[in-house]
């Protein structure tokens, strides 16, 4: 498998404070990558500056073979990025069959959407991703009445909807019963493979039942890369982590 | 749940959208063969431009969260370019050499200007009234979303545009005909049938005009772009990471927006028979945003029955002795009285109450199936 992305000496400062600080990274094609780390460590900061959200002061985000730091933020998404928010982002006022339409446009132009085909042949697809999430019997409500954990699954699914190469996923299960959690691993499993993932995710035991690999930050760096067992053994780590009650607490 | 169901449940949501429009459109229809007063149509009329007007603002505003303070701009552009085309139709009083619009001979203009010129063909002046409002709505737009300039401050720079353009008008008295407008214009005439501002054919240009803004605006918020616009309008960042380019979509609304403006704008010059600089006033322009928000900003049909039932009023309470000096003050209560109780406005209620109407119904009917059922099964 090769490099899919590629972050090479990444920073980024928020006024005078360094939110990363040199980050190098690679993940590769299909891999489904946790990010770990305490708080501040820079994981959402990296997310961010994958998609768009944030400029690089320094350093380069290659994906694909494109460069992504000087796209603006949909630009990267048409290149095969998406992203799902710390908060469910979903929109509000629309239903959840709107809200995964809107998710899974292919032409992103004004013009080529000036088509009136909701409801047509696309609406087996959507309702096939409302099963995936188990919102099938919500089709028709507005996304502002879902539950939190609804929301979380319905944002999943318009990522699942938008089909992008590469998926970042901050604190996907936030918010989540044990039971929705574990759905959550099953459905990322499935995703791995014909995605590449990358996970911020606080919950050892989730990180632990969906990772291969881990990334932990500190301080806007890599301290640490490896299986979630040699990175709990790291030296780096426990250090990083002295005070909140070691990694599985984080 | 099975494909079958919601299509079948998808299709009827289409029908109740559409059937609101339908009934509106076939009462205006009527309404000449009711109403026999020439006068009274003519007042009719004219709520139903200004409704046509606030269904533009509604399409902007409601569903693309674009506050544009500035409608009555491409309002006003409308107006004065089918005023232009009629003003050098008339044969007028004073005419100076080559049939020059008399406000321009006692300014001593000596020529027509350049950019009255085209303004003789009437279908020119006919696609001017649509096409220059989106060209200058789109320009606008082009630079306030590439920059992203959001909430208030695009109702600030819309309102201000608006305004110094109505400056520029009032103060360009020979080539525009200033604070006075363009007065004492000729019947527009199509296709041999003349539109006398107090005639039927009038008013069912103007009933037909309706008909097709509302339809429009209808299509456009049912298309799959209408949705990413509504989509923006609920969370604008979010969009950009599906890969929408949110600026494209809002100058695009914000423009459609406008060329219906701008077609609200000509019919008013052909009711009210002149085009003067309050049709692109800070007055008009926010007592727009008052019918829109009475009549549900989210609903073409509210916003438009908002416009017509609110400016109907405010002509009849501004006409009766009682009002004379008070009818601002009802009016004012009444936009108080929405924004703190229906934020939906009268659409929202109206909406309210069918889905409590429908609910009811089928819970006394679930009520009737399971007493039945009982029934069979003690039988």
């Amino acid at each position: 498998m090769t490099t899919h992305l590629d972050l090479r000496d990444v920073s980024v400062s928020f006024n005078g404070f360094r939110a990363l600080n040199g980050l190098n990274m690679s993940v590769r094609k299909g891999e489904l990558r946790c990010l770990i780390g305490p708080n501040g460590a820079g994981k959402t900061t990296a997310l961010d500056i994958i998609c768009g959200k944030v400029k690089p002061s320094a350093g380069t985000v290659t994906f694909d073979g494109t460069a992504l730091q000087d796209l603006e933020e949909h630009e990267i998404a048409r290149a095969g990025v998406g992203r799902k928010f710390q908060v469910p982002s979903v929109f509000r006022d629309l239903t959840v069959a709107e809200n995964l339409e809107v998710a899974r446009a292919r032409h992103p132009g004004v013009w080529a959407n000036l088509r009136w085909d909701i409801g047509g042949a696309g609406r087996a697809d959507i309702e096939r991703l409302a099963a995936l999430v188990g919102l099938a019997e919500q089709l028709e409500r507005p996304a502002a009445y879902l539950s939190h954990g609804q929301s979380q699954w319905l944002e999943i699914g318009m990522l699942v909807a938008q089909d992008a190469e590469l998926i970042l996923m901050d604190e996907p299960t936030a918010g989540m019963t044990v039971q929705e959690t574990r759905k959550t691993a099953d459905l990322f499993a499935r995703l791995k493979g014909k995605h590449t993932l990358v996970v911020v995710e606080h919950d050892m035991s989730f990180v632990k039942a969906i990772g291969d690999i881990i990334s932990v930050m500190h301080m806007g760096q890599l301290l640490a890369e490896g299986t979630a067992a040699e990175v709990e053994a790291h030296p780096e780590v426990r250090r990083a982590y002295l005070g909140s009650g070691g990694i599985s607490n984080a | 749940m099975s494909s079958k169901t919601s299509t079948q449940t998808a299709l009827p949501r289409l029908g109740a959208q559409l059937a609101p429009i339908l009934i509106v459109c076939a009462i205006l229809f009527a309404l000449p063969l009711i109403l026999n007063n020439d006068f009274l149509l003519n007042k009719v009329a004219r709520y139903l431009v200004l409704g046509i007007l606030t269904v533009s603002l509604a399409l902007s505003w409601g569903f693309g969260g674009i506050l544009n303070l500035g409608q009555a701009m491409s309002f006003g552009i409308g107006s004065y370019a089918m005023a232009m085309a009629l003003k050098l139709k008339t044969v007028p009083v004073h005419t100076g050499s080559g049939g020059l619009p008399d406000f321009m001979v006692w300014n001593n203009v000596a020529r027509l200007p350049w950019f009255w010129e085209p303004f003789k063909s009437l279908g020119f002046a006919l696609a001017a009234g649509i096409i220059v409002p989106a060209l200058v709505a789109a320009a606008l737009g082009w630079f306030i979303f590439r920059s992203r300039v959001t909430g208030v401050y695009v109702s600030i720079i819309t309102l201000a545009t608006m305004v110094v353009l109505n400056l520029v008008i009032i103060d360009q008295q020979s080539y525009t005909g200033g604070f006075n407008g363009i007065t004492d214009l000729a019947q527009l005439e199509i296709f041999g049938i003349a539109f006398d501002a107090y005639g039927r054919a009038t008013f069912y240009l103007v009933a037909s005009c309706v008909a097709l803004s509302l339809l429009v605006a209808f299509a456009f918020t049912r298309s799959r772009a209408g949705l990413v616009v509504q989509a923006i309008r609920d969370h604008e960042s979010r969009v950009r990471y599906f890969g929408y380019d949110v600026a494209t979509y809002q100058i695009f609304v914000f423009a459609l927006s406008a060329a219906i403006a701008g077609l609200a704008g000509m019919l008013y010059t052909i009711v009210m028979e002149f085009a003067s600089p309050t049709f692109l006033g800070v007055q008009l322009s926010l007592s727009v945003v008052v019918w829109c928000a009475v009549g549900g900003r989210q609903s073409l049909v509210g916003a438009f029955l908002g416009a017509v039932l609110v400016a109907g009023v405010q002509g009849a309470l501004s006409e009766s002795a009682a009002f004379l000096e008070t009818w601002t003050l009802v009016m004012g209560a009444l936009f108080v009285l929405v924004v703190l109780f229906l934020p939906k406005g009268l659409a929202g209620l109206a909406q309210g109450a069918w889905r409590w109407i429908v609910q009811r119904r089928q819970l006394s009917h679930e009520i009737a199936q399971s007493v039945g059922q009982t029934k069979e099964g003690s039988a």
